[in-house]
């Protein structure tokens, strides 16, 4: 009873209280044109900027609608990079893995966030797509002369400073989008890989997302690279030894001839075939006449043998 | 009571000075207050006085869903509808997701004057998804938090197709950081863009209810009319906007059989717990299961050798059934209200598939993979097809599973049910559509 009563005693103060602040500040307040408002939804619509910076683009360049926008776009990098710093540190974990083939080349790489919901995102997604394909202009200019076999990794900073378009790097392009959508984000690794021309690739992504048809995203991704295989089946073949290595997680590929010792196998060839329980890897190659030589597996958010050292 | 007339006074006075000196007086009185509370510290008795409801935030990870929180449990503190939790408190979940236990979303409860209510923070889609389908938290209804600085962020979009997803109807919106935005037009803007969002995604946008406040304030008390005011008009909207669930009281019986007893001279009983509805006596039942379906009339219910004339949703029974054969019933059959429920062979459902820290398979399954179903008191072979987009299913993942039964059980849209292979439990499910069994189904059980 005196609770209840002490209560409501506080709060009615406090309403009068407050009451008295509300009106003082009411007159501060300064009020903006029907006209001006309209605008200032088109131009957030337009660019999807936050109203704030929308607002102050607007009035710098007094409704200049094309003057606000570049401005904006100007001042969406140093927040970007500002927000950038601010949230470095945080952990990123979720994230996608972002694949893609081209001509007997492939690249796969691992772009971070914070919440699965940005990796749902298309401005997340849209990143993603730009370092796969950033990646892949760095590996074919590199290996233009070269005929064999490639295989390199970058990992951080290096990544960082691949070029993107026209002068920017593909840390400002982060930057751009960390300012965007407010978390932290980090382009992780990269794997590129060139074979020569009787060799293939085949890539399996899992945990996929819809609607991203040139690049394949997901939360596991893997290339593997064979040789043989019947003409007509290279690519089927390529799927079912990517998805074998996405869902059984070898650590080495070990040899042909190898015995399988149990559930706990981590070399690819003697490990149990994921497709068909009754063969081991190395007999289901066999049966395509077809070699392994080499396989690249990410996961998203795993954390790698070099930096557990 | 002295202590009370001094509070009053200090806050009379407080009216004459200035604003400054507001905080500085403020915790001048808080101290008595806080202290009475101490007293009451002895562990408290859950009472169930009021209706219960689940709820959750949802929002960008800045715009301050736990200082919402943190100060919803601070405003309702002094009305003693909660223990005040602070910011640290609530965002010990990601210490625990840290450590690998599997309890994803913090869980804080609070009532107000009409309800008592549990709080789940959702920190990622995948982590809520495994929430509903286990149904370790689920919620009733939701306040989607925006911080007016930001407004809209793209991943919002993401935030509501989840709550379109885990089927919540009402949402309630709670625009934070109105102290910081100093011109009061943009909150107005960011609030028309946030219905225009919500009616795209098939909300009501135009009538949803939308508070401006902010949380910080209300946490360090200042600007009360955008701090503990806003906080009590958004729990205000919470009760009136979000209506209670339908009680489990209210359906029609369901009584999951757990075994069958033959009592000499009286005839066969049936023993269960109550999973919902009221049960009489003279009441028309009807049993199903193992591809037999029957029906009779309850003659008796006893709890504890007492007979009873009703038994409710929880209550654990036995009823007397007239002409009832032994051999007739099995556990895993149920007895329900004729005609409220059916046996189904196929249907679809989302399944969250345990990963290996949590006890699961460390390997991924393909099709025709043939896990046992627990569900209710039975248990059943089936067989599963992953939904086409999918190859595979990883340890650690949610998806739509297709499942063929070996025999017809009583299944319905809701249902939570486990899948074991072996010794593993591999993961849980929950049914959202029961699909027609065609003979394309057909399959040889080893």
């Amino acid at each position: 009873m005196s609770l209840t009563f002490l209560f409501r005693t506080i709060t009615k103060d406090l309403a009068k209280v407050s009451f008295r602040q509300h009106v003082q500040s009411l007159h501060t307040g300064c009020h903006l044109l029907a006209a001006e408002k309209a605008l200032l939804m088109k131009m957030r619509k337009n660019t999807g900027y936050t109203f704030m910076n929308c607002k102050k683009a607007l009035e710098k360049f007094d409704n200049d609608m094309a003057q606000a926008e570049t401005w904006l776009n100007e001042q969406a990098l140093k927040e970007g990079w500002s927000k950038a710093n601010k949230l470095e540190g945080r952990k990123a974990k979720e994230g996608l893995i972002g694949l893609f083939i081209g001509d007997k080349a492939a690249v796969m790489v691992e772009v971070n966030c914070e919440t699965d919901f940005v990796s749902r995102n298309e401005k997340f997604q849209q990143l993603v797509k730009e370092v796969t394909f950033a990646a892949f202009a760095f590996h074919r200019n590199k290996t233009q002369s070269q005929a064999g076999y490639v295989k390199s990794v970058l990992v951080g900073d290096e990544l960082n400073k691949l070029s993107f378009g026209e002068g920017a790097s593909l840390s400002d392009q982060v930057a751009l989008t960390i300012g965007r959508l407010g978390e932290n984000m980090s382009v992780r690794r990269a794997v590129m890989v060139g074979v020569p021309a009787e060799w293939n690739i085949g890539s399996y992504v899992h945990g996929g997302v819809s609607g991203q048809t040139e690049v394949a995203m997901g939360r596991y991704g893997a290339l593997v690279v064979f040789q043989g295989g019947e003409e007509g089946k290279r690519e089927f073949l390529g799927r079912k030894l990517g998805q074998h290595v996405v869902g059984e997680a070898p650590v080495s590929l070990g040899n042909m001839d190898d015995l399988p010792c149990g559930e706990s196998e981590t070399r690819l060839l003697p490990q149990t075939f994921l497709g068909d329980p009754s063969t081991t890897v190395a007999q289901f190659l066999n049966g395509h006449q077809a070699r392994v030589l080499d396989f690249v597996r990410f996961q998203c958010g795993e954390t790698t043998s070099e930096e557990a050292k | 009571m002295a202590s009370l007339v001094g509070l009053r006074a200090c806050f009379s006075a407080l009216q004459l000075t200035s604003p400054s000196l507001w905080h500085s007086s403020l915790k001048l009185c808080v101290v008595p207050v806080s202290r009475r509370t101490f007293a009451a510290e002895v562990k408290k008795t859950y009472s169930r006085d009021k209706p219960h409801l689940n709820i959750g935030t949802i929002g960008h990870v800045d715009h301050g869903k736990t200082t919402l929180t943190a100060a919803i449990t601070k405003v309702l503190a002094e009305s003693g509808g909660a223990n005040f939790k602070s910011y640290a408190d609530i965002d010990s979940a990601p210490e625990e997701k840290a450590r690998g236990i599997t309890i994803n979303a913090s869980h804080v409860e609070y009532s107000t004057a009409n309800r008592h209510y549990a709080h789940t923070d959702c920190p990622g889609h995948a982590d809520y998804i495994k929430n509903m389908i286990t149904g370790t938290a689920q919620m009733d209804g939701c306040i989607l938090v925006v911080a007016g600085t930001d407004g809209l962020m793209p991943q919002t979009r993401e935030h509501i197709l989840l709550a379109r997803q885990i089927g919540v109807e009402h949402v309630v919106v709670f625009i934070n950081k109105a102290d910081a935005v100093d011109d009061k037009e943009m909150l107005e803007l960011v609030e028309i863009e946030i219905r225009e969002l919500l009616t795209e995604f098939g909300y009501d946008g135009d009538s949803s209810p939308v508070v401006i406040g902010s949380a910080l304030c209300a946490l360090e008390d200042r600007e009360p009319e955008l701090g503990v005011n806003a906080v009590m008009s958004l729990l205000d909207v919470v009760d009136s906007y979000i209506p209670m669930p339908k009680r489990e009281l209210d359906k029609p019986f369901l009584l999951p059989i757990e075994s069958t007893c033959l009592i000499p001279g009286r005839g066969t009983v049936v023993t269960g717990t109550m999973e919902r509805g009221v049960v009489k006596k003279g009441d028309d039942c009807e049993f199903l299961g193992y591809n037999r379906s029957f029906r009779s009339v309850v003659t008796g219910v006893e709890m504890f050798h007492k007979s009873l004339d009703r038994a409710e949703a929880g209550d654990n029974l036995g009823a007397l059934i007239r002409g009832l054969k032994r051999e007739d019933v099995r556990r895993g059959m149920v007895m329900c209200k004729p005609g409220s429920i059916q046996p189904h062979k196929k249907i679809k459902a989302k399944v969250y598939i345990l990963s290996k820290e949590e006890g699961g398979r460390h390997k991924p399954f393909v099709t025709n993979f043939v896990p046992v179903m627990f569900s209710l008191t039975w248990n059943m072979a089936c067989r599963v097809t992953i939904a086409e987009d999918k190859e595979m299913v990883m340890p650690g993942e949610d998806t739509y599973l297709v499942l063929t039964l070996r025999h017809a059980m009583v299944l319905e849209t809701g249902q939570r049910f486990t899948l074991r292979d072996g010794n593993k439990t591999i993961g849980t499910g929950l049914v959202t559509e029961i699909l027609k069994f065609t003979d394309a189904d057909e399959y040889t059980w080893g």
